[in-house]
């Protein structure tokens, strides 16, 4: 391959000459792996950061209570995040702008308000949730948290603050490649294959629909398909520039992303699979890795407690920026990774600012975190079936979209999951009016 | 000299192809959403957005009792 670094003025600008930095290659075939490859980040990170320290908590809590009998559940939702995240694709792309700013500007700023609000809170409260993750693994790691946590929270505003946005992405990219440890994880464990192929069957497992079972399919639904990756991706799409043209490669960038997330919360199901296996109640993912110790190895264990410091800093990372985005766009502030810190202050202001008192939060002695999850997961049940409810109303709007509006079977599609959803976010209502409402197993 | 360069260049670009990272692009058109104003609803969307923003107000406020109550600080658990 004979490629070289060209630079040329733009085509079509015969006014104004603006010189464009590309690539030369022969075929099309390398034209279309590099076109992706440049393309590729938004998807992958907004899918895998979705497998946050909540994520890792709940799908091996779905593993150590009833083995693999809910690995159906986590297939079903393969095909659910794609559509929705597929249609923030077009939507970023068509528009360049971000999803709070597309709600302010097309339902007015009551709507705008409300749903950054909730943003706002819901990202705040679940950024204190990853760095209470990361205490907790710290800690079993033999690493005093006061000094952990510190430095996560240093690592985050590093990454973010450099003035480049290629850098931040590139960067975060190989956090979301780390995470493919969790195949190799889960294949050191010897998964039982017929266990794992009834598991891919729907069915209610042993002891029917209790009360605990319907909330922790509720808790994966929630943590598979989250409202802050709707703000995020459309604003991460926006920043990249992405372009009509880069629709396909965007949209096969969040299949992949999607297919990870999928596999990977898989493997962490069977990690809980593997201590239910052994006997082992289930307390939190960092004990449970210290119960396996002297049944799997060294390697399982720390691995464990990595990949969940490794997940909590991708949550991190995506919430934070998902809150600093939506911020800007509302208040009108320059908003974007490519500008450096002394031109979007507000911009980064408030992603450094969220991570250090979330981080801040998490060292106060007795700080009520217990609380703090609950919060998370009712809030964010309550918001995403709205948050949807307006992505769809703009993925109809012909004025805004044009050709790149829903088809009739996209919205047959996401009414259907809109309906589910509102339905599950009812059920979690009545859970939280009525907590003896439904029997406890 | 200049001109036989440039027609060289651009018989080669010709039969290759061209990689831009969206960074590096020309910056695209889009729709420009701020001349658009507020979208145009029916009636029955707007009932519905007006139902959704009472059922969500109830729900922020159902979440704060309860979370209020969980943190002991209405007296009562």
């Amino acid at each position: 391959m004979n490629n070289k670094i060209l630079t040329m003025p733009a085509a079509g600008a015969e006014t104004e000459i603006m010189p464009v930095r590309g690539r030369v290659v022969k075929s099309q075939w390398t034209f279309n792996l590099l076109t992706f490859l440049m393309v590729l980040g938004p998807g992958l990170i907004v899918m895998v950061a979705d497998n946050d320290a909540g994520a890792v908590s709940t799908y091996i809590q779905a593993g150590a209570q009833y083995g693999t009998h809910l690995l159906w559940v986590i297939l079903l939702l393969l095909p659910v995040t794609y559509f929705i995240q597929e249609m923030v694709v077009r939507l970023g792309i068509a528009t360049g702008k971000g999803h709070a700013a597309m709600i302010y500007q097309r339902f007015g700023k009551w709507w705008g308000l409300f749903s950054l609000a909730d943003l706002e809170l819901v990202n705040f409260l679940t950024l204190v949730t990853e760095f209470a993750a990361i205490d907790l693994a710290c800690a079993n790691l033999g690493i005093d948290p006061w000094i952990g946590v510190p430095v996560a929270a240093t690592v985050l505003v590093t990454i973010a603050v450099t003035g480049s946005y290629r850098r931040w992405e590139r960067m975060t990219v190989a956090l979301c490649l780390l995470d493919l440890v969790w195949l190799y994880l889960a294949w050191r464990l010897h998964p039982p294959l017929a266990d794992l192929a009834h598991g891919l069957v729907p069915g209610i497992p042993q002891g029917g629909l209790t009360g605990d079972l319907t909330f922790l399919v509720i808790a994966i639904v929630g943590t598979t398909v989250a409202p802050w990756q709707l703000f995020f991706q459309q604003s991460c799409i926006a920043d990249k520039k992405l372009r009509f043209a880069d629709v396909k490669w965007a949209r096969l960038d969040t299949f992949l992303g999607a297919c990870i997330t999928i596999a990977v919360a898989g493997c962490m199901l069977i990690a809980g699979n593997y201590s239910r296996i052994h006997g082992f109640k289930f307390d939190d993912p960092a004990r449970m890795a210290n119960n396996l110790l002297p049944i799997a190895s060294w390697f399982v264990r720390n691995a464990l407690l990595l990949l969940m410091i490794n997940a909590a800093l991708l949550g991190a990372t995506a919430i934070s920026l998902s809150s600093a985005w939506a911020y800007g766009e509302v208040r009108g502030w320059p908003h974007s990774l490519e500008l450096p810190f002394q031109k979007a202050k507000g911009f980064y202001g408030v992603y450094g600012l969220s991570v250090a008192l979330a981080a801040g939060i998490v060292l106060i002695p007795k700080a009520p975190l217990q609380l703090i999850i609950l919060s998370v997961q009712v809030l964010a049940g309550v918001m995403l079936p709205s948050a949807i409810i307006f992505l769809q109303l703009l993925l109809n709007d012909r004025e805004l979209l044009g050709a790149h509006a829903n088809k009739p079977w996209n919205n047959l599609v996401n009414w259907t999951i809109i309906v589910v959803l509102f339905g599950l976010s009812m059920i979690l209502a009545a859970q939280v009016a009525a907590p003896n409402l439904f029997p406890a197993s | 000299m200049a001109t036989a360069m440039n027609s060289l260049q651009t018989e080669e670009l010709e039969n290759r192809f061209v990689v831009i990272h969206p960074l590096d692009d020309v910056p695209e058109e889009k729709v420009d959403t701020e001349s658009l104003g507020p979208m145009a609803m029916t009636w029955s969307v707007r009932i519905s957005l007006v139902s959704l923003r009472a059922y969500l107000v109830s729900m922020m406020l159902l979440v704060l009792y309860h979370a209020l109550n969980l943190a002991g600080l209405l007296g009562r658990h």
